[in-house]
Protein backbone atom coordinates (compact mmCIF):
# COMPACT_ATOMS: atom_id res chain seq x y z
CA UNK A 1 0.00 0.00 0.00
CA UNK A 2 2.91 2.45 -0.78
CA UNK A 3 1.04 3.79 -3.94
CA UNK A 4 -0.70 7.34 -3.30
CA UNK A 5 -4.37 6.86 -2.31
CA UNK A 6 -7.33 7.11 -5.00
CA UNK A 7 -9.43 9.04 -2.59
CA UNK A 8 -8.57 11.08 0.65
CA UNK A 9 -11.16 12.63 2.68
CA UNK A 10 -9.61 15.39 4.32
CA UNK A 11 -11.18 16.81 8.13
CA UNK A 12 -14.52 16.58 6.32
CA UNK A 13 -17.64 18.35 8.07
CA UNK A 14 -21.35 18.42 7.77
CA UNK A 15 -24.06 20.02 8.61
CA UNK A 16 -27.63 21.18 6.94
CA UNK A 17 -28.17 24.45 6.16
CA UNK A 18 -30.74 26.18 8.51
CA UNK A 19 -33.79 26.85 7.99
CA UNK A 20 -35.84 30.24 8.19
CA UNK A 21 -35.96 30.87 12.28
CA UNK A 22 -34.39 27.94 13.36
CA UNK A 23 -31.18 27.29 14.61
CA UNK A 24 -28.30 25.96 11.85
CA UNK A 25 -28.42 21.52 12.62
CA UNK A 26 -25.90 20.40 14.77
CA UNK A 27 -22.79 18.71 12.49
CA UNK A 28 -23.50 15.66 11.34
CA UNK A 29 -19.96 14.90 10.73
CA UNK A 30 -16.96 16.45 11.79
CA UNK A 31 -13.53 15.96 11.39
CA UNK A 32 -13.69 12.32 9.45
CA UNK A 33 -10.59 11.89 7.53
CA UNK A 34 -9.62 8.56 5.87
CA UNK A 35 -8.28 7.31 2.42
CA UNK A 36 -8.52 4.74 0.52
CA UNK A 37 -6.49 2.95 -1.79
CA UNK A 38 -6.61 1.42 -5.44
CA UNK A 39 -8.65 -1.52 -5.66
CA UNK A 40 -9.38 -1.32 -1.58
CA UNK A 41 -12.20 -3.06 -0.48
CA UNK A 42 -13.31 -0.47 2.19
CA UNK A 43 -15.92 -1.03 4.97
CA UNK A 44 -17.39 1.35 7.16
CA UNK A 45 -19.70 0.72 10.42
CA UNK A 46 -21.73 2.44 12.49
CA UNK A 47 -24.78 2.92 14.34
CA UNK A 48 -27.92 4.29 12.27
CA UNK A 49 -28.55 7.80 11.88
CA UNK A 50 -24.79 8.09 12.16
CA UNK A 51 -24.19 10.06 8.91
CA UNK A 52 -22.88 6.80 6.84
CA UNK A 53 -25.39 7.84 3.49
CA UNK A 54 -24.33 11.36 3.73
CA UNK A 55 -20.94 11.16 3.67
CA UNK A 56 -21.95 8.30 0.55
CA UNK A 57 -23.56 11.64 -0.75
CA UNK A 58 -20.79 14.27 -0.91
CA UNK A 59 -18.54 11.79 -1.96
CA UNK A 60 -21.07 10.91 -4.97
CA UNK A 61 -21.14 14.77 -5.29
CA UNK A 62 -24.95 14.73 -4.74
CA UNK A 63 -24.93 16.66 -1.33
CA UNK A 64 -22.22 19.46 -0.47
CA UNK A 65 -19.58 19.64 2.03
CA UNK A 66 -19.34 22.02 4.86
CA UNK A 67 -15.86 22.06 5.89
CA UNK A 68 -12.40 19.91 4.73
CA UNK A 69 -12.05 18.56 1.43
CA UNK A 70 -12.59 15.32 -0.86
CA UNK A 71 -9.53 14.60 -2.75
CA UNK A 72 -10.18 11.93 -5.66
CA UNK A 73 -7.04 10.85 -8.09
CA UNK A 74 -5.19 14.55 -6.68
CA UNK A 75 -8.02 16.18 -7.75
CA UNK A 76 -9.82 18.32 -5.01
CA UNK A 77 -13.60 18.13 -5.84
CA UNK A 78 -15.00 21.10 -5.41
CA UNK A 79 -18.64 20.58 -3.77
CA UNK A 80 -19.08 23.32 -1.49
CA UNK A 81 -21.33 24.93 -3.76
CA UNK A 82 -24.60 23.19 -4.59
CA UNK A 83 -24.48 23.97 -8.81
CA UNK A 84 -21.01 23.04 -9.03
CA UNK A 85 -21.35 19.46 -7.80
CA UNK A 86 -20.86 16.90 -10.41
CA UNK A 87 -22.50 13.76 -9.21
CA UNK A 88 -20.66 10.92 -9.89
CA UNK A 89 -18.00 12.87 -10.89
CA UNK A 90 -17.71 12.35 -14.26
CA UNK A 91 -19.06 8.46 -14.29
CA UNK A 92 -15.89 8.27 -12.31
CA UNK A 93 -17.74 6.74 -8.97
CA UNK A 94 -20.48 4.53 -9.16
CA UNK A 95 -23.08 4.69 -6.12
CA UNK A 96 -25.41 1.93 -5.38
CA UNK A 97 -27.99 3.25 -3.10
CA UNK A 98 -30.09 1.88 -0.21
CA UNK A 99 -33.24 1.68 -2.82
CA UNK A 100 -32.77 0.12 -5.51
CA UNK A 101 -33.69 3.22 -7.70
CA UNK A 102 -34.38 1.29 -10.42
CA UNK A 103 -36.55 2.96 -13.38
CA UNK A 104 -40.02 0.93 -13.38
CA UNK A 105 -40.54 1.64 -17.06
CA UNK A 106 -37.69 -0.32 -17.72
CA UNK A 107 -37.38 -4.16 -18.10
CA UNK A 108 -34.81 -5.87 -15.77
CA UNK A 109 -32.13 -5.47 -18.81
CA UNK A 110 -32.85 -2.22 -20.22
CA UNK A 111 -32.30 -1.37 -16.64
CA UNK A 112 -29.16 -2.53 -16.51
CA UNK A 113 -27.82 -1.24 -19.94
CA UNK A 114 -29.18 2.27 -19.10
CA UNK A 115 -25.81 3.71 -17.97
CA UNK A 116 -24.25 2.26 -20.78
CA UNK A 117 -26.71 4.00 -23.00
CA UNK A 118 -26.72 7.34 -21.82
CA UNK A 119 -22.98 7.50 -21.65
CA UNK A 120 -23.22 6.64 -25.62
CA UNK A 121 -21.40 3.27 -25.20
CA UNK A 122 -23.68 0.79 -26.31
CA UNK A 123 -22.36 -1.47 -28.32
CA UNK A 124 -21.85 -5.33 -28.66
CA UNK A 125 -19.29 -5.27 -26.48
CA UNK A 126 -20.64 -3.56 -23.53
CA UNK A 127 -23.75 -5.40 -24.00
CA UNK A 128 -22.20 -8.86 -23.80
CA UNK A 129 -20.39 -7.71 -20.75
CA UNK A 130 -23.90 -6.80 -19.43
CA UNK A 131 -25.85 -10.12 -20.59
CA UNK A 132 -22.50 -11.72 -18.58
CA UNK A 133 -23.49 -9.74 -15.62
CA UNK A 134 -26.97 -10.64 -15.84
CA UNK A 135 -25.90 -14.46 -15.78
CA UNK A 136 -23.33 -14.34 -12.75
CA UNK A 137 -25.74 -13.12 -10.70
CA UNK A 138 -28.67 -15.17 -11.50
CA UNK A 139 -31.26 -13.14 -13.25
CA UNK A 140 -30.87 -14.94 -16.50
CA UNK A 141 -34.43 -15.28 -17.55
CA UNK A 142 -35.92 -12.06 -15.66
CA UNK A 143 -34.43 -9.63 -18.66
CA UNK A 144 -37.69 -8.68 -19.81
CA UNK A 145 -39.44 -8.44 -16.47
CA UNK A 146 -40.07 -5.01 -15.07
CA UNK A 147 -38.74 -4.13 -12.20
CA UNK A 148 -42.33 -4.79 -9.64
CA UNK A 149 -42.35 -8.05 -11.02
CA UNK A 150 -39.07 -8.95 -9.50
CA UNK A 151 -38.70 -9.89 -5.78
CA UNK A 152 -36.09 -7.44 -3.41
CA UNK A 153 -33.51 -9.71 -3.38
CA UNK A 154 -33.69 -9.61 -7.16
CA UNK A 155 -34.12 -5.93 -7.70
CA UNK A 156 -30.60 -5.58 -5.40
CA UNK A 157 -28.80 -8.04 -7.75
CA UNK A 158 -30.25 -5.69 -10.75
CA UNK A 159 -29.14 -2.36 -9.04
CA UNK A 160 -25.72 -4.03 -8.41
CA UNK A 161 -24.97 -4.89 -11.94
CA UNK A 162 -26.30 -1.97 -13.60
CA UNK A 163 -23.51 -0.27 -11.61
CA UNK A 164 -20.59 -2.40 -12.47
CA UNK A 165 -21.85 -2.67 -15.95
CA UNK A 166 -20.38 0.62 -16.51
CA UNK A 167 -17.66 0.16 -14.86
CA UNK A 168 -16.62 3.15 -12.96
CA UNK A 169 -13.33 2.96 -11.12
CA UNK A 170 -14.91 3.40 -7.72
CA UNK A 171 -17.90 2.10 -6.83
CA UNK A 172 -19.88 3.45 -3.14
CA UNK A 173 -22.38 1.44 -1.99
CA UNK A 174 -24.99 2.18 0.70
CA UNK A 175 -26.50 -0.43 3.19
CA UNK A 176 -27.16 -2.31 -0.41
CA UNK A 177 -28.33 -5.47 1.29
CA UNK A 178 -30.42 -3.72 4.09
CA UNK A 179 -33.45 -4.75 3.10
CA UNK A 180 -33.36 -8.43 2.32
CA UNK A 181 -33.63 -11.50 4.34
CA UNK A 182 -30.22 -13.38 5.57
CA UNK A 183 -30.56 -15.80 2.92
CA UNK A 184 -30.41 -13.86 0.21
CA UNK A 185 -28.30 -11.43 1.87
CA UNK A 186 -25.38 -13.76 2.38
CA UNK A 187 -25.92 -15.20 -1.58
CA UNK A 188 -25.79 -11.26 -2.76
CA UNK A 189 -22.70 -10.96 -0.84
CA UNK A 190 -20.95 -13.55 -1.89
CA UNK A 191 -22.06 -13.02 -5.29
CA UNK A 192 -20.63 -9.51 -4.58
CA UNK A 193 -17.40 -10.95 -3.53
CA UNK A 194 -16.54 -12.97 -6.66
CA UNK A 195 -17.81 -9.92 -9.18
CA UNK A 196 -15.27 -8.27 -7.36
CA UNK A 197 -12.45 -10.90 -7.30
CA UNK A 198 -13.03 -11.11 -11.05
CA UNK A 199 -12.15 -7.01 -11.45
CA UNK A 200 -10.67 -5.41 -8.64
CA UNK A 201 -12.65 -2.32 -8.14
CA UNK A 202 -12.25 0.52 -5.23
CA UNK A 203 -15.52 -0.43 -3.11
CA UNK A 204 -16.64 1.42 -0.39
CA UNK A 205 -18.86 -0.27 1.17
CA UNK A 206 -21.03 1.18 4.16
CA UNK A 207 -22.75 -1.30 6.78
CA UNK A 208 -24.51 -1.86 10.45
CA UNK A 209 -23.75 -4.93 10.64
CA UNK A 210 -20.37 -5.79 11.82
CA UNK A 211 -20.01 -9.56 9.87
CA UNK A 212 -21.05 -7.77 6.95
CA UNK A 213 -18.11 -5.14 7.13
CA UNK A 214 -15.91 -8.30 8.30
CA UNK A 215 -17.10 -10.86 5.33
CA UNK A 216 -16.43 -8.60 2.77
CA UNK A 217 -13.72 -5.64 3.97
CA UNK A 218 -9.75 -5.52 3.51
CA UNK A 219 -10.06 -2.75 6.47
CA UNK A 220 -12.63 -1.66 8.67
CA UNK A 221 -13.16 1.70 9.83
CA UNK A 222 -15.70 2.66 12.57
CA UNK A 223 -17.79 5.92 12.68
CA UNK A 224 -18.39 7.61 16.16
CA UNK A 225 -22.10 8.71 16.88
CA UNK A 226 -23.08 12.78 15.96
CA UNK A 227 -20.95 14.38 14.93
CA UNK A 228 -19.25 10.96 13.08
CA UNK A 229 -15.39 10.52 12.78
CA UNK A 230 -13.75 8.02 13.15
CA UNK A 231 -13.63 6.23 16.04
CA UNK A 232 -11.52 3.15 14.92
CA UNK A 233 -9.87 1.15 12.20
CA UNK A 234 -9.26 -2.54 11.93
CA UNK A 235 -7.24 -4.17 9.27
CA UNK A 236 -9.44 -7.68 8.71
CA UNK A 237 -6.49 -10.62 8.05
CA UNK A 238 -8.96 -13.06 6.95
CA UNK A 239 -7.36 -14.30 3.39
CA UNK A 240 -9.07 -14.68 0.51
CA UNK A 241 -11.27 -16.35 -1.04
CA UNK A 242 -13.83 -15.66 1.72
CA UNK A 243 -16.95 -18.01 2.20
CA UNK A 244 -19.03 -15.71 3.61
CA UNK A 245 -21.69 -18.37 5.07
CA UNK A 246 -19.16 -19.59 7.35
CA UNK A 247 -17.06 -16.03 8.31
CA UNK A 248 -17.97 -16.30 11.58
CA UNK A 249 -16.02 -19.71 12.06
CA UNK A 250 -12.63 -18.67 10.62
CA UNK A 251 -9.92 -17.63 12.58
CA UNK A 252 -9.60 -14.28 13.58
CA UNK A 253 -13.33 -13.23 13.22
CA UNK A 254 -14.48 -13.52 16.78
CA UNK A 255 -11.63 -10.84 17.64
CA UNK A 256 -11.86 -8.54 14.68
CA UNK A 257 -15.43 -8.86 15.58
CA UNK A 258 -15.29 -8.12 19.65
CA UNK A 259 -12.86 -5.28 18.79
CA UNK A 260 -15.53 -3.61 16.08
CA UNK A 261 -18.26 -4.23 19.12
CA UNK A 262 -16.51 -2.58 21.23
CA UNK A 263 -15.29 0.70 19.34
CA UNK A 264 -19.33 1.37 18.06
CA UNK A 265 -21.02 1.03 21.86
CA UNK B 1 -60.71 -8.74 -16.59
CA UNK B 2 -64.30 -8.33 -16.05
CA UNK B 3 -66.49 -10.90 -14.48
CA UNK B 4 -69.52 -11.33 -16.95
CA UNK B 5 -71.69 -10.57 -13.83
CA UNK B 6 -70.08 -6.28 -14.25
CA UNK B 7 -71.84 -7.11 -18.03
CA UNK B 8 -75.00 -8.21 -17.58
CA UNK B 9 -75.79 -5.81 -14.41
CA UNK B 10 -74.79 -2.96 -16.98
CA UNK B 11 -77.68 -4.21 -19.19
CA UNK B 12 -80.31 -4.22 -16.28
CA UNK B 13 -79.38 -0.78 -15.01
CA UNK B 14 -79.29 0.16 -19.24
CA UNK B 15 -83.14 -1.03 -18.87
CA UNK B 16 -84.18 0.25 -15.88
CA UNK B 17 -82.64 4.09 -17.51
CA UNK B 18 -84.55 3.08 -20.48
CA UNK B 19 -87.72 2.00 -18.75
CA UNK B 20 -87.80 5.27 -16.58
CA UNK B 21 -87.32 7.48 -19.60
CA UNK B 22 -90.23 5.39 -21.43
CA UNK B 23 -92.53 6.07 -18.89
CA UNK B 24 -91.78 9.75 -18.25
CA UNK B 25 -92.04 10.22 -22.25
CA UNK B 26 -95.22 8.48 -21.80
CA UNK B 27 -96.40 11.03 -18.49
CA UNK B 28 -95.55 14.21 -20.68
CA UNK B 29 -95.83 13.37 -23.99
CA UNK B 30 -93.47 12.45 -26.91
CA UNK B 31 -93.67 16.14 -28.06
CA UNK B 32 -91.87 17.47 -24.95
CA UNK B 33 -90.07 14.28 -23.95
CA UNK B 34 -89.37 11.71 -26.93
CA UNK B 35 -89.14 8.20 -26.28
CA UNK B 36 -86.13 6.04 -26.38
CA UNK B 37 -87.34 3.68 -29.20
CA UNK B 38 -88.19 6.58 -31.20
CA UNK B 39 -84.80 8.17 -30.75
CA UNK B 40 -82.88 5.10 -31.47
CA UNK B 41 -85.07 5.25 -35.03
CA UNK B 42 -84.05 8.43 -35.60
CA UNK B 43 -80.33 7.87 -34.49
CA UNK B 44 -80.40 5.07 -36.84
CA UNK B 45 -81.90 6.31 -39.95
CA UNK B 46 -79.78 9.61 -39.47
CA UNK B 47 -76.37 7.58 -39.21
CA UNK B 48 -77.59 5.29 -42.38
CA UNK B 49 -78.65 8.50 -44.51
CA UNK B 50 -74.45 10.08 -43.01
CA UNK B 51 -75.87 12.93 -40.95
CA UNK B 52 -75.21 12.41 -38.67
CA UNK B 53 -71.84 10.77 -39.65
CA UNK B 54 -71.06 14.36 -41.28
CA UNK B 55 -72.32 16.28 -38.42
CA UNK B 56 -70.38 14.28 -35.93
CA UNK B 57 -67.27 14.25 -37.96
CA UNK B 58 -67.09 17.96 -37.89
CA UNK B 59 -67.58 18.46 -33.98
CA UNK B 60 -64.94 15.21 -33.59
CA UNK B 61 -62.60 17.11 -35.93
CA UNK B 62 -62.96 20.38 -33.73
CA UNK B 63 -62.75 18.65 -30.53
CA UNK B 64 -59.55 16.85 -31.90
CA UNK B 65 -57.70 19.64 -33.57
CA UNK B 66 -58.98 21.92 -30.53
CA UNK B 67 -57.55 18.98 -27.82
CA UNK B 68 -54.18 18.89 -29.47
CA UNK B 69 -53.80 22.77 -30.19
CA UNK B 70 -54.60 23.03 -26.41
CA UNK B 71 -52.37 20.28 -24.71
CA UNK B 72 -49.64 19.92 -26.74
CA UNK B 73 -48.36 23.02 -25.20
CA UNK B 74 -49.92 22.65 -22.11
CA UNK B 75 -47.43 19.04 -22.03
CA UNK B 76 -44.23 20.85 -23.12
CA UNK B 77 -44.71 24.16 -20.94
CA UNK B 78 -44.34 22.37 -17.34
CA UNK B 79 -40.85 20.31 -19.14
CA UNK B 80 -39.52 23.67 -19.92
CA UNK B 81 -40.18 25.06 -16.65
CA UNK B 82 -39.11 21.93 -14.67
CA UNK B 83 -35.84 23.99 -14.12
CA UNK B 84 -37.14 26.79 -13.32
CA UNK B 85 -39.37 26.54 -10.21
CA UNK B 86 -39.62 30.69 -10.12
CA UNK B 87 -41.13 30.61 -13.66
CA UNK B 88 -43.63 28.07 -12.54
CA UNK B 89 -44.72 29.72 -9.12
CA UNK B 90 -44.92 33.60 -11.12
CA UNK B 91 -47.30 31.78 -13.44
CA UNK B 92 -49.20 29.98 -10.93
CA UNK B 93 -51.92 32.59 -10.15
CA UNK B 94 -52.73 32.80 -13.73
CA UNK B 95 -53.16 29.78 -14.43
CA UNK B 96 -55.20 29.00 -11.79
CA UNK B 97 -57.40 31.79 -13.10
CA UNK B 98 -57.37 30.24 -16.70
CA UNK B 99 -58.09 26.72 -14.80
CA UNK B 100 -61.20 28.28 -12.81
CA UNK B 101 -62.47 30.72 -15.45
CA UNK B 102 -65.69 29.50 -17.06
CA UNK B 103 -64.26 29.20 -20.54
CA UNK B 104 -67.39 28.31 -21.94
CA UNK B 105 -68.56 31.95 -21.86
CA UNK B 106 -65.81 33.03 -24.06
CA UNK B 107 -67.34 31.04 -27.04
CA UNK B 108 -69.66 34.51 -27.85
CA UNK B 109 -66.09 36.20 -28.16
CA UNK B 110 -64.32 33.77 -29.78
CA UNK B 111 -67.54 33.65 -32.43
CA UNK B 112 -66.70 37.17 -32.35
CA UNK B 113 -62.82 37.04 -33.30
CA UNK B 114 -62.66 34.00 -35.03
CA UNK B 115 -66.15 33.48 -36.93
CA UNK B 116 -68.20 30.89 -37.02
CA UNK B 117 -66.29 28.55 -38.72
CA UNK B 118 -64.25 25.80 -37.25
CA UNK B 119 -61.58 28.21 -35.96
CA UNK B 120 -64.02 29.66 -33.18
CA UNK B 121 -64.80 25.76 -31.67
CA UNK B 122 -60.87 25.03 -31.64
CA UNK B 123 -60.48 28.32 -29.55
CA UNK B 124 -62.90 27.22 -27.34
CA UNK B 125 -61.80 23.77 -27.42
CA UNK B 126 -57.90 24.17 -26.88
CA UNK B 127 -58.59 26.91 -24.35
CA UNK B 128 -60.74 24.27 -22.21
CA UNK B 129 -57.81 21.49 -22.64
CA UNK B 130 -54.71 23.24 -21.84
CA UNK B 131 -55.27 24.12 -18.48
CA UNK B 132 -56.41 20.65 -17.68
CA UNK B 133 -53.53 18.89 -19.22
CA UNK B 134 -51.16 21.50 -17.79
CA UNK B 135 -52.16 20.76 -14.09
CA UNK B 136 -51.55 17.39 -14.46
CA UNK B 137 -48.82 17.42 -16.63
CA UNK B 138 -47.18 19.63 -13.82
CA UNK B 139 -48.20 17.38 -11.07
CA UNK B 140 -46.75 14.59 -12.98
CA UNK B 141 -43.36 16.65 -13.21
CA UNK B 142 -43.37 17.35 -9.15
CA UNK B 143 -44.34 13.72 -8.40
CA UNK B 144 -40.94 13.08 -9.80
CA UNK B 145 -38.85 10.90 -7.16
CA UNK B 146 -35.33 13.20 -7.10
CA UNK B 147 -33.42 9.38 -6.04
CA UNK B 148 -34.00 8.81 -9.62
CA UNK B 149 -32.59 11.98 -11.38
CA UNK B 150 -29.67 11.76 -8.84
CA UNK B 151 -29.09 8.17 -9.92
CA UNK B 152 -29.37 8.81 -13.46
CA UNK B 153 -27.17 12.02 -13.11
CA UNK B 154 -24.50 9.80 -11.38
CA UNK B 155 -25.08 7.02 -13.86
CA UNK B 156 -23.82 10.09 -16.54
CA UNK B 157 -27.21 11.00 -18.03
CA UNK B 158 -27.16 14.67 -19.13
CA UNK B 159 -30.34 17.05 -18.83
CA UNK B 160 -31.93 15.77 -22.40
CA UNK B 161 -31.43 12.48 -21.03
CA UNK B 162 -32.97 13.46 -17.86
CA UNK B 163 -35.92 14.69 -19.41
CA UNK B 164 -35.94 11.97 -21.73
CA UNK B 165 -35.49 8.97 -20.31
CA UNK B 166 -36.44 9.73 -16.42
CA UNK B 167 -39.01 12.82 -16.42
CA UNK B 168 -41.29 11.70 -19.04
CA UNK B 169 -41.40 8.63 -18.69
CA UNK B 170 -42.68 9.78 -15.28
CA UNK B 171 -44.79 12.09 -16.26
CA UNK B 172 -46.99 9.69 -18.90
CA UNK B 173 -49.64 8.58 -16.07
CA UNK B 174 -50.24 11.74 -15.14
CA UNK B 175 -50.66 13.39 -18.76
CA UNK B 176 -53.12 10.83 -19.91
CA UNK B 177 -54.70 11.56 -16.92
CA UNK B 178 -55.25 14.73 -18.09
CA UNK B 179 -56.20 13.96 -21.25
CA UNK B 180 -58.62 11.39 -19.80
CA UNK B 181 -60.69 14.04 -17.92
CA UNK B 182 -60.28 16.73 -20.88
CA UNK B 183 -61.53 14.40 -23.31
CA UNK B 184 -65.71 14.83 -22.38
CA UNK B 185 -64.97 18.10 -21.80
CA UNK B 186 -63.24 18.80 -25.18
CA UNK B 187 -66.12 17.21 -27.08
CA UNK B 188 -68.58 19.14 -25.08
CA UNK B 189 -66.51 22.75 -25.90
CA UNK B 190 -66.91 22.31 -29.42
CA UNK B 191 -70.98 21.14 -28.82
CA UNK B 192 -71.49 24.32 -27.09
CA UNK B 193 -70.01 26.29 -29.11
CA UNK B 194 -71.63 25.03 -32.14
CA UNK B 195 -75.36 25.81 -30.30
CA UNK B 196 -74.23 29.51 -30.17
CA UNK B 197 -73.47 29.61 -33.36
CA UNK B 198 -72.96 27.56 -35.88
CA UNK B 199 -73.97 25.71 -39.50
CA UNK B 200 -72.79 21.67 -38.69
CA UNK B 201 -71.75 19.58 -36.30
CA UNK B 202 -73.87 17.81 -32.92
CA UNK B 203 -74.24 21.04 -31.56
CA UNK B 204 -75.91 22.61 -34.33
CA UNK B 205 -78.18 19.40 -34.78
CA UNK B 206 -79.45 20.18 -31.39
CA UNK B 207 -80.02 23.72 -32.17
CA UNK B 208 -82.14 23.13 -34.86
CA UNK B 209 -84.06 20.32 -33.57
CA UNK B 210 -84.47 21.92 -30.21
CA UNK B 211 -85.94 25.17 -32.72
CA UNK B 212 -88.34 22.75 -34.71
CA UNK B 213 -89.52 21.00 -31.30
CA UNK B 214 -88.19 18.13 -32.99
CA UNK B 215 -86.78 16.76 -29.11
CA UNK B 216 -86.53 13.04 -31.21
CA UNK B 217 -83.10 14.89 -32.84
CA UNK B 218 -81.99 16.77 -29.71
CA UNK B 219 -81.96 13.02 -28.05
CA UNK B 220 -79.99 11.37 -31.34
CA UNK B 221 -77.53 13.72 -31.38
CA UNK B 222 -76.57 13.91 -27.92
CA UNK B 223 -76.81 10.30 -27.97
CA UNK B 224 -73.84 10.67 -30.59
CA UNK B 225 -72.10 12.62 -28.45
CA UNK B 226 -72.19 10.42 -25.81
CA UNK B 227 -71.32 7.22 -28.05
CA UNK B 228 -68.24 9.72 -29.43
CA UNK B 229 -67.12 10.39 -25.88
CA UNK B 230 -67.01 6.73 -24.89
CA UNK B 231 -65.31 5.73 -28.45
CA UNK B 232 -62.54 8.61 -27.28
CA UNK B 233 -62.16 6.99 -23.83
CA UNK B 234 -61.80 3.59 -25.08
CA UNK B 235 -59.00 4.49 -27.50
CA UNK B 236 -57.38 6.55 -24.26
CA UNK B 237 -57.51 2.95 -22.53
CA UNK B 238 -55.60 1.32 -25.10
CA UNK B 239 -53.10 4.19 -24.96
CA UNK B 240 -52.68 3.28 -21.59
CA UNK B 241 -52.58 -0.49 -21.36
CA UNK B 242 -49.51 0.08 -24.53
CA UNK B 243 -48.09 2.96 -22.70
CA UNK B 244 -48.04 1.78 -18.92
CA UNK B 245 -47.40 -1.75 -19.43
CA UNK B 246 -44.58 -1.08 -16.88
CA UNK B 247 -47.03 -0.59 -14.05
CA UNK B 248 -47.69 -3.34 -10.97
CA UNK B 249 -51.10 -4.70 -12.18
CA UNK B 250 -52.98 -3.76 -8.56
CA UNK B 251 -52.28 0.14 -9.42
CA UNK B 252 -53.26 0.17 -12.85
CA UNK B 253 -56.79 -1.23 -11.81
CA UNK B 254 -56.96 1.11 -9.31
CA UNK B 255 -56.89 4.07 -11.84
CA UNK B 256 -59.09 1.88 -14.62
CA UNK B 257 -61.73 2.09 -12.05
CA UNK B 258 -61.99 5.27 -11.54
Amino acid sequence: MGEAPLLEIKELGKRFAARQGREPSPWVIQGLSFAVQPGEFLTIVGPSGAGKSTLLNMIAQIDTVSEGEIVFNGEALASRDARALRPGCGRRIGYVTQDDNLLPWRTTFDNVLFPIEVQGRLDAETRAHAEMLVGAVGLAGFERYYPHELSGGMRKRAALIRTLAYDPPVILMDEPFAAVDAQTRAQLQADLLRLWSLKRKTIIFVTHDITEAIALGDRALVLSRQPARIAAEHAIPIPRPRKVEDIFAVEGFATVYERIRAAIQ
Amino acid sequence: MMRWRTYTDRLIVLAVILAAWQVGSFLVGPYWLSSPGAVAARFCAQIWNGELIRHGGYTVEEALIGTLVGGVPAVLLPFLLRRHPVMVAILDPFMVGGYGAPKLAFAPLFILWFGIGIESKIALVAGVVFFIVYFNALSGVRALDPRLVQMAQIAGAGERHVARHVVLPAAVPHILAGFRIAVPYAIGGAIIAELISSNRGLGYLVQTGAMNFDTTSVFSAILAATLIVHAANWLLNAAERTLLRWRPPAQAMLDAEN
